[in-house]
């Protein structure tokens, strides 16, 4: 059973701030509890299939020019460079 | 100008001078502004449509080379890229968002000269099977506006049921085409993984959404088909539809097809009118001479846990992107250290996509992985050879697309887990990445059932052709609004 503090803890990783706390954290114990069928699957032993693409049929591996300058069309885009918040110590 | 026709009528008409394109779309945008308000479809509509079908009418006029649609209104699901135009995922993250890009399938679309009407609702990030999840509010089912439309692509149903368009581009990755179209009464299409290429879809799992057609009629959903499949040098994932015409002997008939008919998408939970429609489908398939038995495929009562910790997982990657440096709104970043200011700015996110990231952080991470993401990945593999074991004895299958009718507003959206269980029977198709289709089938207590029909990969064809005879087989009633 996963616990409130986990699910706090892992809303910190994604940088997810939440207020009404307790209704955020029940909902979500909920759905990860659903979760918890997957143990009866007995699925313990299955291999994880990937799709498989040979390197052959990517694309080139090239810059391709894009007609607009996207940068320009950031919030915080400053002539020269980008403004981002301040990184902390 | 009657605006309820199908998509291929609507293009023979144009073709033959009996409808003007002009006209048609100018009707068509009058009739948004007179129900949408009360259905909310749309989240933006495109003033320069009327301009676009005018110069449609005029390369007919002088005989110039036409594009296969005509000028024909078609709406989008707003997590798909148009070019200037505000793709919004529904979402406040993106409310001010301008597309720097086409989507490929809408290039296509542009290049047989479709014109695209508006952008059209969904839950936000297309996370949602109700439309109630958007951040603009929800859309309405025109059957009963009391009602939910289904989701995600709620806003692409309700436009072409309520003749709001002639056809709609929705995503799918758990059912989001196909769900909205069963409660809608539309013909919903999600192709084989592949088919249709998602460059300039907004991500969400990519592993397995893909875009499909909302329609009026099966035929209309293989014309789209026609326009929009195809390898994509943009999307590595796409596959050659090797130049398949979708269209062209559709009505062969399903004489002497095997049918499975997937016994954990017809037992516990179905609503017991769906259950009806289901064997009345079934027996009307039968009749036109296909042959129908039951087949067990023990994974999709896992096929739910599975799906929502693979598509929160790829979620939780996805979105990582809205940061408001990169994308997001106004928001300046003075005095604001850099966690704090990203945690921030997501609070612009709705409820239903944190609950979404905290999850997808959550089941992948290390000492939780293994109990939920990877045993998920493993009840993919084994669907999946379950589902292909199946396509060795059946050349399609067959279930209700939903389990229940549509349900009022409000009334599931408290409850993830009865939210979750709306999708048992649409999952499969995307876990397994194989073809599937809703085709308007009932109607019970002035509420729309689907049927839904798959197939084994790249067999569109043979899907349409089981459901153009299908949908030959019944007349519905038209939508009350």
């Amino acid at each position: 059973m996963v616990t409130q503090e986990e699910i706090e803890h892992v809303s910190k990783l994604m940088k997810i701030e939440i207020d009404d706390h307790r209704e955020y954290v029940d909902k979500v114990k909920k759905m990860i509890g659903y979760f918890d069928v997957l143990d009866s699957a007995g699925v313990e032993s299955e291999e994880i299939s990937m799709p498989e693409i040979q390197i052959s049929s990517l694309r080139e591996d090239r810059y391709i020019p894009f007609s607009d300058k996207l940068i320009e069309k950031l919030n915080h885009y400053k002539g020269t460079y980008v403004r981002a918040p301040k990184m902390s110590s | 100008m009657n605006l309820r026709i199908s998509a291929l009528d609507y293009v023979q008409g144009v073709k033959n001078g009996n409808v003007s394109a002009e006209d048609f779309v100018a009707s068509t945008l009058e009739r948004i502004s007179d129900i949408d308000e009360r259905l909310h479809a749309f989240l933006s509509v495109n003033d320069d449509a009327v301009d676009q079908a005018r110069s449609i009418d005029k390369k007919v006029k002088s005989g110039d080379k036409v594009g296969a649609c005509f000028g024909m209104p078609i709406s989008i699901k707003d997590n798909i890229c148009i070019k200037n135009s505000k793709t919004t995922c529904a979402s406040k993250m993106l409310e001010n968002f301008i597309a720097p890009y086409d989507a490929t399938v809408i290039t296509k679309l542009r290049n047989q000269d479709a014109v695209f009407v508006g952008k059209v609702n969904l839950d936000e990030f297309a996370m949602g099977l109700s439309t109630e999840f958007s951040a603009f509010g929800p859309s309405k089912n025109p059957w009963n506006t009391e009602y939910v439309p289904g989701g995600s692509s709620g806003g692409s149903a309700v436009s072409v049921s309520a003749f709001e368009c002639i056809a709609s581009l929705g995503s799918d990755t758990g059912g989001s085409v196909r769900n909205p179209a069963s409660f809608c009464s539309t013909v919903g299409y999600k192709p084989t993984y592949g088919l249709i290429s998602r460059y300039g879809l907004i991500s969400y799992a990519n592993s397995i959404e893909q875009i499909g057609p909302l329609t009026r009629t099966v035929k209309d959903a293989a014309f789209m088909l026609n326009i929009i499949a195809g390898l994509d040098e943009n999307d590595n994932t796409t596959v050659d539809s090797k130049n398949t015409d979708y269209l062209s002997g559709i009505d062969s008939g399903i004489e002497g097809k095997r049918i499975g008919i997937i016994k954990e998408m017809i037992g516990e939970g179905i609503d017991s009118r769906v259950l009806s429609a289901t064997k009345d489908a079934i027996s009307k398939l039968e009749s036109l001479g296909a042959i129908c038995e039951e087949v067990s495929l023990d994974m999709v009562k896992y096929s739910v846990a599975a799906y929502y910790t693979i598509t929160a997982t790829e979620a939780g990657s996805n979105l990582a992107r809205y940061d408001n440096i990169r994308y997001g709104y106004d928001f300046t970043v003075e005095g604001y250290e850099f966690n704090s200011y990203i945690s921030k700015a997501r609070r612009n996110f709705g409820p239903e996509v944190k609950r979404r990231m905290m999850i997808g952080g959550f089941v992948p991470s290390a000492g939780h992985a293994g109990k939920y993401f990877l045993k998920a990945l493993k009840v993919k593999s084994k669907l999946t050879k379950e589902v292909n074991e199946a396509f060795k004895r059946f050349d399609l299958l067959i279930s209700p697309t939903v389990p229940i009718l549509p349900f009022r507003i409000g009334e599931k959206i408290d409850d993830p887990i009865s939210l979750f269980l709306v999708d048992i029977n649409t999952v499969t198709a995307n876990l397994t990445g194989k073809p599937a289709i809703s085709v308007p089938f009932a109607i019970a207590n002035g509420l729309p059932i689907g049927i839904q029909l798959m197939a084994d990969s790249m067999n569109d064809k043979l899907l349409l052709q089981a459901a153009f005879a299908l949908e030959s087989t019944i007349t519905l009633p038209e939508v009350p609004t």
